[in-house]
Order: C-alpha cells, then sequence, then structure tokens
C-alpha cells in the first residue's frame, strides 16, 4: 500500500456527509484499522463535515474540502471551510467560541458535542482559521499495528 | 431520499413505537428530529425508539433523542431508547446521554419500563 494523498470536494449540504462517511470508513478498514476504530472515524467525519456545513460553508454553494492522506501508521484528514458568505459569518470555531462551547457543554444540552466527541475520538485534533476566512479542522488518526505495503 | 420513510411508526399499549432502519448521520438526524417533533404535536406522551437496525449516531441525533425526553418528562411522559449496537453505546456514554435517556437492551423492556 502505498502512502495516499487525496482531495474531496463537496458542495456544502449534509446531503454529501453520508457518501464522504462511507468512503473513509472503507479506507479505514483498507488500512487495517479495527472495526471498533472505524466506527470511531466516520462519527468524526460525520461530526466535524457536519459543523463545516452547518456553521462554516453554511452557504450550500460554497464547497467544503477534505485532505486525506494516509500511510502505514496513520490516517489525518484535514476539512476545510470558508466560511458563510450569506451570513458573513468568518472564521466560526475561534478559540474564544471553542472555550466558550467546551464549558457549557452538558449531557443534557441537544447539542454543543461534536468538537467533544471529535476531540476525544482522534489521537490528534487541531483547528485553526484559514486565508479563505474559514476554519480548518484537522484529526489524525494513529494505526496500533503499521498496515502491510502492497501495491 | 427521504430518509423519513426508513422511520416506521407503530404502537403497542397506547405507546408509540419508532424502528429507526437507516443509519442516524446528519442528514438522517435532522428528518428523526421532525419525525419526533410529530409526535409531539400529536401529544404523543409515551415513545420508544428502536435502533436495532442502526449502525451510526451522531450526536445531533442524540441531542434529538435527548431533547424530545426531555419535553415529554414535563408532561409526565417519557422516551426510551433500546437496543443499540456497541458502538451506539460508546456514543451515548461519551456525550453523557445515557444518563439522561432511558436506555434498553430490547423492545420488551423498554415497554415494560412504562
Amino acid at each position: 500500500m502505498a502512502n495516499a494523498d487525496i482531495k474531496l470536494k463537496i458542495p456544502s449540504s449534509v446531503l454529501y456527509i453520508d457518501p464522504v462517511r462511507a468512503f473513509i470508513g472503507n479506507l479505514a478498514k483498507n488500512l487495517g484499522f479495527s472495526r471498533k476504530r472505524v466506527a470511531d472515524i466516520q462519527l468524526v467525519i460525520d461530526e466535524i463535515c457536519s459543523n463545516a456545513v452547518h456553521h462554516g460553508s453554511s452557504d450550500t454553494t460554497v464547497g467544503v474540502t477534505l485532505q486525506i492522506r494516509s500511510d502505514v501508521h496513520s490516517l489525518e484528514i484535514l476539512v476545510r471551510d470558508t466560511g458563510s458568505r450569506r451570513t458573513g459569518q468568518k472564521h466560526w470555531l475561534t478559540h474564544e467560541r471553542l472555550s466558550e462551547i467546551e464549558a457549557n457543554r452538558s449531557p443534557s444540552n441537544e447539542g454543543g458535542h461534536g468538537i467533544f466527541i471529535a476531540k476525544s475520538l482522534s489521537d490528534t485534533y487541531e483547528m485553526q482559521t484559514n486565508a479563505a476566512g474559514g476554519t480548518d479542522v484537522r484529526v489524525v488518526f494513529q494505526l496500533l499495528k503499521p498496515a502491510a505495503i502492497k501495491p | 431520499m427521504d430518509s423519513t420513510k426508513l422511520m416506521k411508526l407503530r404502537e403497542e399499549s397506547g405507546i408509540k413505537i419508532l424502528e429507526i432502519k437507516t443509519d442516524l448521520s446528519s442528514y438522517a438526524a435532522s428528518d428523526l428530529r421532525k419525525v419526533l417533533e410529530g409526535l409531539l404535536a400529536e401529544k404523543v406522551e409515551k415513545i420508544v425508539v428502536n435502533l436495532s437496525q442502526v449502525s451510526h449516531i451522531n450526536s445531533t441525533a442524540v441531542g434529538a433523542l435527548v431533547g424530545v425526553a426531555k419535553r415529554l418528562r414535563q408532561n409526565g411522559g417519557d422516551l426510551k431508547i433500546c437496543a443499540l449496537a456497541d458502538n451506539l453505546t460508546r456514543t451515548f456514554n461519551l456525550i453523557g446521554a445515557s444518563s439522561v435517556v432511558e436506555i434498553y437492551e430490547s423492545e420488551t423492556s423498554a415497554l415494560a419500563a412504562f
């Protein structure tokens, strides 16, 4: 298995999150992640993409970009939104907003759990603003046992 | 596709049973909320949500279930969940929702808990 660098761009709609979740789930499975870990990865992707669609590129004509890198040791996924042209909302996930979301998170709340899930289930979680006025969220999942290399 | 077609409603002993036959990702979660809101509008008080055919649930769907359970309890009703796969149980536990919504191993035990 060679290292892979894959780019996907989807319209900013929840309609396209399921196919992305399926693709990344199959990739993770082929890389050798356990069934439990594949489920974790799929959940994290669902949460991050959902945030990018609802809060980031909330105008459906604006896309969400995914950059996926894999090798024998890890699966890395970067989800990039561009902020919302319609609402003018930029950099929705600032450090201040993140702190507020984390401080207010409660099991009895209906929302505000997505970032907590992504941080809890990924081995590395990073977020930062990007030049387009949106937010980049990068997650990495480590393979406990390096994948066998196949051509 | 309208995922509400994969959410089947039936009734037993005055309790509405919502059987979900699709994964509850971002797309289907909004449909789940619509179905549950519809039941609230009909003044339904007791709901069991059977998740035996669901292999994925996200926080939006969990939030919808939590929200409706809380609203039903204000009027003496409740929403109970049953038949979760292991990874769904882990998601509920991770969020902490398993301390808010009652979860049962089977539909029979969920119905009996009312």
